[in-house]
């Protein structure tokens, strides 16, 4: 589904990525866990071209995304993304936020993306405020809505970048519960997080990341429990605490 | 001793406000007593010349309208062009790189072809980075100049290489004023472009919109409610700035009426007759706009911050 080859990036002097390489089946959801700093972002960024890649390869759905010829819009529409400050339009509401895309990118007729904005409002159970600026949600519900803004491309993948992590905790649950029910129906997902009890739950698979490349990579058991590596368990440590 | 200094300390915006008063009626009543003085207002001269002043002044409205139109264009581009940190000399060398790499990979295009693309890029971007420097160059120059010399020397410029309308004054003027505001409305634009945050540009990347898209649908319409009062301050700016227009001899306009009516005296009259018409106006239009500000003000943008959203916490940057 998602497959990445040896990806490199610099940013000036600092040299973010250093050949990272995995891959992501149809319908698995992975976890990627790592200190500050160590390229999750930017990883997730390179994926859906935010970032492009110094080398390497990118390929969704056996393409090879990020080479001439492909236009990143196009990329960008296979795959929706979460963000950690949620950037919901400002200036939007929220119905209006989902419905944005589908009538400005996708062309779609207002009142079919009206409707089909009401029915992803409804399935992250914020249908009631479909009205209400971003500046009068939650954090929990902005973060909510952004996931209905993305899945409204009807994306082949999701990535979340620390989607919990600037959320009080009284609002972390909403957001993993309906992150949890995408992972259970099927969707493709690559999740920055360090939501322990989502990556038990639903994640297939965990990678460590450290300093630019994947140390380790195993099922949450095999990382939380008995890691292989020293890095991998010295970070394990301080996060479960 | 003390408790008069401190009732002043505490009371001094009263104070404050009374000596502006003072001053302001003293140096007006001073004027009326200078250029009036003991031959009485002339109120006949006001009742029959004061449709004179309101036509004229449309010419002045018209002119700093249409000026202030043509500036936002420039405003906006010249603006939208120094949001740009730098048009990366570096990110286009290192695109030239990757596609020699490509093409060295992949021979799959004719050579012709290819160079025919690199001598495109390298036109693209020369074209970006020497646009950018007449913005800059315009900035910098407008702000730096006075508007009278640049009028005086648009005049010139349209006498030397454009005799054929050197006499089309109102035309010179709009021209002088367009740019003029063009510059100003550049830092403006770009002050709007800058303070919408980021990430609402990388949203809207996310799901697919180009620049200019995300330009117009995301960034726009934030960007325009923030800047819509330092555009009513730059209006009413170029509004007083039409004026000037008297340098280029426009014979419609208020202040060239203004200035030969007064040969003839009754200069206070016209004094207080101009004045009032732009206070009026101004006035007005401050009103109009801050009506308009609350119709388009939306939670959470700009100035009128609601409360802080519930569960959110400044968070660190990701790694």
């Amino acid at each position: 589904m998602i497959r990445v080859n040896d990806i490199q990036k610099h940013f000036g002097a600092l040299h973010v990525l250093r050949g990272i390489t995995f891959e992501v089946q149809k319908g698995e959801a992975i976890v990627i866990i790592g200190p500050s700093g160590s390229g999750k972002s930017t990883l997730l960024r390179c994926i859906n071209l935010l970032v492009e890649p110094d080398s390497g390869q990118v390929f969704i759905d056996g393409v090879q995304v990020n080479r001439h010829g492909i236009r990143h819009e196009w990329v960008r529409q296979q795959v929706g993304m979460v963000f950690q400050s949620f950037n919901l339009f400002t200036h939007l509401t929220a119905i209006d936020n989902v419905t944005l895309g589908l009538t400005r990118v996708k062309g779609m007729p207002h009142d079919k993306a009206v409707q089909k904005a009401r029915e992803l409002l409804a399935r992250v159970g914020l249908a009631v405020k479909e009205n209400a600026y971003p500046a009068e949600l939650s954090g929990g519900q902005q973060q909510r809505v952004a996931i209905a803004r993305a899945l409204a491309m009807d994306p082949k993948a999701m990535l979340f970048d620390e989607p919990t992590s600037a959320l009080d905790p009284e609002y972390i649950r909403e957001v993993l519960d309906v992150m949890t029910a995408l992972a259970r129906e099927g969707m493709t997902m690559i999740v920055v997080t360090h939501e322990m009890g989502f990556a038990s739950n639903a994640a297939s698979r965990i990678l460590f990341m450290d300093a630019g490349k994947i140390v380790e990579e195993g099922t949450a058991e095999q990382i939380f429990q008995n890691p292989k590596e020293d890095r991998t368990r010295s970070f394990v440590s301080k996060i479960l605490r | 001793m003390a408790d008069w200094r401190r009732y002043l300390r505490e009371h001094w915006r009263y104070f404050d406000a009374a000596l502006a008063l003072v001053v302001i009626v003293g140096s007006v009543a001073y004027i009326y007593d200078l250029l009036v003085g003991s031959r009485g207002l002339d109120v006949a001269y006001i009742v029959r010349n004061y449709t004179l002043y309101l036509h004229a002044v449309l010419t002045n409205v018209y002119a700093t309208t249409i000026a202030f139109l043509v500036g936002m264009v420039i405003g906006f581009s010249v603006g939208w062009l120094r949001t740009a940190r730098t048009v990366a000399l570096s990110k286009f060398v290192a695109s030239m790189r990757v596609e020699k790499r490509e093409r060295q990979e992949s021979p799959s295009q004719s050579e012709g072809a290819r160079r025919l693309l690199v001598v495109l890029s390298l036109l693209w971007y020369g074209t970006k980075y020497v646009a950018r420097r007449i913005g800059d160059g315009l900035v910098e120059v407008i702000r730096g100049t006075p508007l009278y010399v640049q009028i005086l020397f648009a005049s010139s410029f349209f006498i030397v290489f454009l005799p054929q309308y050197a006499t089309e004054g109102l035309l010179i003027g709009i021209i002088a004023l367009a740019i003029n505001t063009g510059g100003y409305q550049a830092e403006i634009f770009r002050a709007g472009l800058q303070t919408v945050h980021s990430g609402q540009i990388e949203a809207a990347r996310a799901i697919g919109f180009s620049r200019l898209r995300a330009m117009r649908h995301v960034i726009l319409p934030q960007a325009l409610r923030l800047i819509i009062p330092p555009l009513t301050n730059e209006y009413i700016g170029l509004f007083k700035a039409s004026t000037f227009l008297f340098v280029l001899g426009v014979p419609a306009e208020i202040s060239y009426i203004a200035q030969h009516q007064g040969f003839a005296g009754d200069v206070f009259e016209i004094f207080a007759m101009v004045t009032a018409i732009f206070l009026a106006i101004t006035v007005t239009l401050s009103f109009v706009v801050q009506a308009l500000e609350r119709r388009f003000r939306i939670p959470g943008l700009g100035f009128e911050q609601v409360k802080r959203p519930r569960g959110v916490r400044i968070a660190p940057a990701g790694g």
